[in-house]
This record gives C-alpha cells, structure tokens and sequence, in this order.
C-alpha cells in the first residue's frame, strides 16, 4: 500500500510538472496530451495492481502484474527506439539531399 | 556534342596525397572528370580545382554513396553518355577505363562491373579473400537474391539510361549492394570485366562490414 502512494506521489509531481509547463508555454499541446494521458494510465494501472495480478495469473504467467508492466515497459521502449532510428535515417537523408543540392548550385 | 561522352566521377575524401597524380592520370582517358569532394579536411577539393577539373563540393562529409549520387546527377547534366565510377585512392588501374567503357560503347551492356576475380590477379590480402568478401557475397545473395563474381567493387560504368533510372539511396557504403540489386531489378544488360586491385590498405573492415548489412537492412525497412 505504501508502495502505491509513493508511486501516485510520484505520478502527482509529474503531472504538476506538465501543466506547469503547459502553462509556460514550454510544450506543444500534443505533448501536453501524450504525456497528460501516460501518467493517468500509469496511476489507472498502480490502482489496479491487484487486478492485474489477477488478470496475470489468469493468462498463464508465473510473474506478478507488477513484473508484467515491467516488461511492457520495455517492449514499449524498444518500439520507440526502433521509431527514432527511422526517424534519424530519414533526417541523414534530408540533409544529403540538401547538401547535394548545394554542391550542384555551387557549379552554376 | 560528343558522341559517347565519357564521363568519370571520382568521390574523394581526404585523398590529398592521391589526388592529383590520379587526376593527371585519367584525364587524357576520358572527356571530362567530375570530383566531388565529400567534406575533405585536407587540400583534396583545392588540389583538385588546380587540375582544371569539374570539382563539387559536399559541406559536410555524407559518405561515399552519397557523393557518387552527386556525381552521377551533375554528369548527366553535362550530357555524359557513359559514366564510370573511380575510387580516389588509387587503387585502381586509369589505363582499364577503356576496358570497362568497351561494353557499353558497343551497346554489348547498359552496366559493367570491374571485377578482382576474373583472369587478372589482384593481390587481395587473406583475410579479405577467404572471409569477407564471401560474407559479402552470402549477404547479398540473402537480401537481394544473386552476387557477382565481384561483389564489392567500386569500379563501374554506366550507360545514361542506367544512371537516370539508378537513384543511389544508401550514402554509405551499403550503396555497392544497392546498385546490384537496383541492377538487377530494372534488367539492365550486365557485364564484368576484369581489373587489377592495389592494395595500399585494407579498404573495408570487418566493422565496415557490420555497418553495410545494418544500411541494408534499415533501407529495406524504409521501402
């Protein structure tokens, strides 16, 4: 139980943070959103631990719900690795057009 | 207008020690030389530019892929009927030009490869010759479906019609690979013609390598 208020503490000093920010003008408002949802899911799921956990053992797996989120975690993180390399790719590639397109102006 | 304007792109980086010895030496083989220099910290644009030669310039270096591209566009802009890729460093022989344009000026091929494996004997190092360039070979046989008996090699003609159709994406060194199969996909008439290597260096490593099967994976990701 302790464990889940400081958790919910956590999230709460998050989600002050943002709306600080969102009031300073520091993030767009889409940012704003995906950030404003990702805390409130992470509370929804520290709030239902238990059901997890029921939900967990139900499916098969020998870990507790907490264990599982960790895992997602990960898979989530990888994909979003996976999204910037792609990202960063194309960006190589923007910029090679570009100096390309320089050095062929830089001829005529 | 020249009929069947030869036109060589040479991608240089950092090859001031080569570079103009290289020029001096191609220059009487063909009409005209395109240097483009990757983002050289050296003399090699300036050495260049003294040789009364076309020399681009890429700010920043975006490897040699991405250089070649350069040259092929910029070449097809001054009319080239025939384009032929040369490496900077001196590691090729300028007198086999003639050999590798041969094909294409008698309509024999639309693309010729110099190959290091047929009849004429390169001094290829060891390890080069037993591991890596059969790795090369078994990766491109698993992501495009064939290899050459030169998988490697950066010496090339071109017919224009080859060219224009032929877009260089891969601004590293994965761009051999990706000619080869751009080659093959458009069945353009192929043939290889064998060339003399000195070996000054090593050229690819190993970790060059690795770097060239990760460029082809992501870039079959991209399609």
């Amino acid at each position: 139980m302790l464990q889940q208020i400081l958790a919910l503490v956590i999230i709460a000093f998050f989600l002050i943070r943002l709306f600080w920010q969102k009031q300073k003008k520091q993030i767009r408002a889409n940012e704003f959103i995906f950030w404003l949802v990702f805390w409130c899911l992470v509370a929804i799921l520290i709030f239902s631990l238990k059901w997890i956990d029921k939900l967990v053992a139900d499916l098969g797996f020998s870990g507790k719900g907490i264990e599982v989120l960790l895992y997602l975690g990960i898979a989530v993180l990888f994909y979003f690795i996976f999204r910037l390399r792609l990202k960063l790719e194309k960006i190589e590639k923007n910029i090679t057009k570009i100096i390309r397109k320089m050095a062929i102006k830089d001829k005529e | 207008m020249i009929k069947n304007k030869v036109i060589v792109v040479i991608p240089a980086y950092n090859e001031e020690k080569t570079i103009v010895e290289l020029i001096n030496k191609v220059k009487p083989l063909v009409d005209e030389i395109i240097v483009v220099d990757d983002g050289s910290k050296d003399q090699t644009a300036h050495l260049a530019e003294k040789q009364k030669v076309i020399v681009l310039r890429h700010l920043i270096n975006r490897g040699q892929g991405a250089a070649l591209q350069t040259g092929n566009q910029y070449a097809l802009k001054r009319g080239g009927e025939i384009i032929v890729h040369f490496d900077a460093d001196g590691q090729f022989l300028a007198e086999e030009i003639k050999d590798i344009v041969q094909p294409l000026k008698k309509g024999e091929a639309d693309v010729v490869f110099g190959s290091r494996f047929l009849e004429k004997k390169s001094e290829i190092p060891w390890l080069k010759k037993q591991i890596i360039i059969p790795l090369a070979h078994l990766v491109n046989k698993l992501m495009i479906g064939f290899s050459l008996t030169d998988p490697q090699s950066g010496f090339r003609a071109l017919s224009r019609k080859a060219v224009e159709i032929i877009q260089i994406e891969n601004d590293g060194m994965a761009h051999c690979s990706e000619i080869l199969y751009k080659v093959f996909k458009n069945n353009f008439k192929i043939k290889e013609v064998p060339i003399t290597v000195i070996y000054h260096n090593f050229g690819q490593r190993f970790g060059g390598g690795i770097k060239i099967i990760k460029d082809l994976f992501l870039a079959k990701l991209m399609d």
